[in-house]
């Protein structure tokens, strides 16, 4: 049946939202690695050079043994130095590779399981859930709420706590009106900034000279000269547009209305920065621009949702007028997103919210709202609740068996019948088959 | 199965990965370097002559060649460790690029917050719900949502007793400056926020109930279903008559088994007793079941053999499934499914992603762009734990009922949308598409389903 199929999991396919969990490990592994790299090389000829130059030197008597120490002493500083940083990335990589080791084995638990119907599956998916979660939180900057649930479902290695934090730390910097903190990550991320053609570097540099323009200090509007020689014109043919810009600003006070001068000097500079930032941190990490809940979500909310979720139409018309605790009230007719949709009252007004069936996600007030802009599930053929169909006076259909059970569970008299949302009872010969083909 | 063996190997070479050569080699041969250069200097600096300094130099510089060699190969082959990890990335793991077209999630991030603060209430995580209801508070809420500032020092905040209320209308200004909201939901959130307390409360008193529960204590359980039991009898749920049925057989069972104190209360005395106080309210309805848990007095001591055996054996099961059913009725009381929706929604969403994917690569390769506005125009089959509305297609124009278009059935009982019995009707009349028979399109009903 094409239900079966639907349970059973693709590990092809199952993973998309984790691609992240085990790729940022990876990325990480490299740029910390990186940044011993370089130092490392830099380091490694510098000081063999010195040796070099200091015997040489020594042996053509340039140099004394007094000069020996103190290039010694140097070099002594410098390998210590780097001895620093390469405990410090060892530490940092052992951390990764643990962090690794969890998330494989925390995969594993899925790559043993065939069918979503497996008991484990779903302490799985909820670990998934538990995750994105945090992933969430992370990017809206809810760091304590990442932390607190990432602490009380003990999955810390699951979750990229750290990376996520520090990003924050420089795009509230960036809000707050400092490029120091964005500056120093560009310059950690050179290389791989130029690879993708980030042009963070160069706004930043341009937000510097523009907060240098801003002052009235004819030292300061001297100073963005000189930066703008030093930082900005390097850049004249990847962004000439942006540079004549900049040299109009020269022209311009901050209290100027006309453009693009004005917006040059606007705040909300600050906040595109901020979102430049996060853009390229994102990107050079390969992690996905939008949180993964958000993925998640706008395609499941889709995947559940049916015409019925947010129905307007609570009873047919034949309704009589009494109305049941379990029932909504509204009869209207308007439109889905009509404001007198009964929002107080419980949201499962659907023909089948009770006895057995559960009540449906994107009807429960968590979802509901939510839910009623995205576009409900395409079905191609009849998915039904139950088998044997019967039809009521109301024009409300059940299924036989269930409506058995509830007749039997309300104490009725044999033969007859109630309807399971609205209370009506009826005869059981006034139920009327119904077919479904 | 190739796609399982694919994720096991990528799993199994990854976990031989943390094996490889790591950095930490590389820090013991900067000591080395150390070592050469100190040693150099002790001596140079012991003896402060030119014959001295230039003979240690010049010996000096092939040792500290050969130990960077040493720190190169290290670094390298921590790199091709690192570079082994990428490929069996590759192979086994292609990175596939995400959907970038959230559907406008962005713009709703105070409903998802807001289900996101339920969802960890439902779970239980009260303390992380506090905490994320303040940091939601606490945020200024700037232009673009997806850039919230954030203050670093809310670490200590956990109150217990914060209000959700305020989060409602912190995240209500948020919708308002934002520009975008829905009216609808403008709506929904003022209701809302009115009741969170009381929801916190309400999850608050589940949680109770349900420790209680699982340590075997029936009495608060029967209690919240007795003030409740207009509510859940409409329901059709028979969770009062589960419970008490459940705490006359456990008291049944006596001191050995339930550890109760061994007094006129416990044991079948003290079963008899509460059957007598309480079964009465259910006699109309559950006579039968009362009459055998009755009769089982009788066969006591030799229960096992007795008809009754299934009811009194099974105790602990019967613990768990009682406490399944009181979740659900409780959630459902309170208009709230039994099963996190956010939990079903991202699961639902994991397993309809590919078939999103799929659609997005082969609409992008054409060009053509999505054409139905309300419905998804590929399906996303899930398993039958995730249905919740019969769904019926109408088995001529294959579309799915909905409220403008409903179901209808027909004389004969087939079921058709109303959209095809109005374009089979010749004048008033139709004839069946599936029998034999023939109707008027006044004599169609429509149905709920």
């Amino acid at each position: 049946m094409a239900d079966l199929e639907a349970a059973k999991i693709n590990h092809d396919n199952h993973l998309l939202l984790d691609q992240p969990c085990l790729r940022l490990p990876y990325e990480l592994l490299r740029k910390n690695f990186r940044s011993v790299h370089y130092p490392f090389e830099w380091d490694s000829t510098s000081v063999k050079n010195v040796v070099k130059e200091t015997a040489n030197g020594l042996i053509s008597g340039k140099a004394t043994p007094q000069d020996a120490v103190k290039n010694l002493d140097q070099m002594l500083v410098k390998m210590r130095g780097l001895k620093r940083k390469l405990t410090a990335a060892a530490e940092e990589e052992d951390r990764l590779y643990r962090q690794m080791s969890s998330r494989v084995t925390h995969l594993h638990e899925l790559a043993d399981l065939n069918t979503v119907d497996d008991v484990r599956y779903e302490a799985w998916s909820r670990q998934r859930l538990d995750r994105l979660l945090v992933d969430y939180m992370l990017r809206h900057g809810y760091d304590s709420s990442a932390m607190a649930l990432a602490d009380e479902r003990k999955m810390r290695d699951l979750v990229d706590i750290d990376t996520f934090v520090a990003m924050s730390k420089i795009r509230k910097s960036l809000e707050g009106g400092s490029v120091q903190e964005a500056l120093t990550w560009c310059n950690e991320n050179k290389k791989e900034l130029r690879k993708m053609q980030s042009n963070l570097e160069f706004l930043l540099r341009c937000q510097q000279y523009i907060e240098m323009m801003r002052t009235d200090s004819p030292i300061k509007m001297a100073e963005a000269i000189h930066h703008a020689k030093k930082y900005i014109t390097p850049f004249t043919d990847t962004y000439p547009v942006e540079i004549s810009n900049m040299a109009g600003l020269l022209a311009y006070r901050p209290e100027t209305i006309s453009e693009p001068y004005a917006s040059l000097y606007s705040a909300s500079r600050w906040q595109r920065l901020a979102d430049t930032f996060v853009e390229a941190h994102l990107k050079l990490l390969g992690l996905p621009m939008t949180p993964l809940l958000h993925i998640a979500l706008s395609s499941g909310l889709s995947a559940l949702k049916t015409p019925a979720c947010h129905s307007t139409q609570l009873q047919v018309p034949s309704q009589p007028e009494e109305s049941q605790p379990v029932n909504g009230t509204a009869t209207t007719t308007a439109a889905a997103d009509s404001s007198d949709t009964p929002t107080a009252v419980p949201h499962h007004h659907h023909g089948t919210a009770s006895l057995t069936t559960r009540v449906c996600p994107i009807c429960s007030t968590e979802l509901n709202a939510l839910a009623r802009s995205v576009r409900y599930a395409h079905h191609g053929k009849s998915r039904l609740l139950e088998q044997d169909l019967v039809l009521l006076p109301n024009g409300r259909v059940y299924g036989k068996a269930r409506l058995e059970e509830y007749a039997a569970k309300s104490g009725l008299p044999a033969g007859q019948i109630k309807d399971l949302v609205t209370g009506e009872v009826f005869s059981g010969e006034e139920g009327r088959k119904v077919f479904v083909t | 199965m190739e796609a399982k063996h694919r994720l096991e190997s990528l799993l199994d070479e990854l976990s031989k990965a943390s094996s490889l050569p790591r950095l930490s080699s590389a820090v013991s041969d900067v000591d080395q370097v150390i070592e050469l250069l100190s040693d150099a200097r002790e001596r140079i600096a012991g003896a402060m002559d030119p014959h001295t300094a230039s003979l240690n130099m010049t010996k000096l510089q092939n040792p500290i060649k050969f130990a960077f060699g040493k720190i190169n190969d290290d670094l390298k082959a921590a790199s091709s460790s690192h570079k082994k990890v990428g490929r069996s990335l590759d192979k086994h793991f292609p990175l596939k690029q995400l959907p970038t077209d959230d559907d406008g999630m962005e713009d709703r991030l105070p409903l998802i917050n807001r289900a996101i603060a339920m969802h960890l209430l439902r779970e239980g995580q009260f303390t992380v719900a506090s905490t994320f209801i303040n940091e939601v508070q606490t945020k200024t809420p700037p232009a673009p949502p997806s850039t919230f500032s954030e203050p670093m020092d809310e670490d200590d905040d956990e109150d217990e007793g914060e209000d959700e209320d305020e989060d409602e209308e912190a995240a209500e200004t948020h919708t308002n400056t934002n520009g975008s909201p829905v009216a609808p939901d403008d709506d929904d959130y003022d209701l809302s926020s009115l009741h969170s307390q009381e929801l916190q409360d309400k999850f608050a008193e589940m949680y109770t109930i349900l420790q209680q529960l699982k340590a075997q204590n029936l009495l608060p359980a029967i209690e919240w279903a007795r003030s409740n039991s207009a509510e859940l009898e409409a329901r059709g749920s028979n969770l009062e008559f589960e419970l008490s049925k459940l705490q006359y057989v456990w008291l049944f069972k006596g001191p050995s088994v339930n550890n109760l104190p061994d007094d006129e209360h416990n044991g079948r005395p003290g079963a008899l007793a509460y059957a007598r106080q309480h079964f009465g309210r259910f006699q109309a309805r559950h006579l039968r079941e009362i009459r055998q848990l009755a009769a089982a007095m009788v066969f006591a001591p030799n229960l096992p053999d007795s008809p009754y055996h299934m009811t009194f054996a099974a105790i602990s099961t019967a613990f768990t499934d009682v406490a399944a059913s009181f979740t659900r009725e409780f959630c459902s009381l309170l208009g709230l499914s039994a099963e996190s929706p956010l939990y079903l929604a991202v699961t639902a969403g994991a397993l309809a992603l590919p078939r999103l994917m799929k659609f997005m690569l082969a609409t992008r390769s054409k060009g053509t762009e999505w054409t139905t506005a309300q419905e998804l125009p590929f399906e996303t089959p899930l398993p039958e734990s995730m249905l919740f509305h019969s769904i019926f297609v109408c088995p001529v124009s294959k579309e799915q009922t909905t409220e403008d278009n409903p179901p209808m059935v027909i004389p004969c009982g087939h079921m058709l949308a109303r959209e095809t019995l109005q374009k089979l009707c010749k004048g008033n009349r139709f004839k069946c598409p599936y029998c034999p028979s023939e109707g008027l399109f006044k004599d169609a009903r429509r149905v709920v389903l």
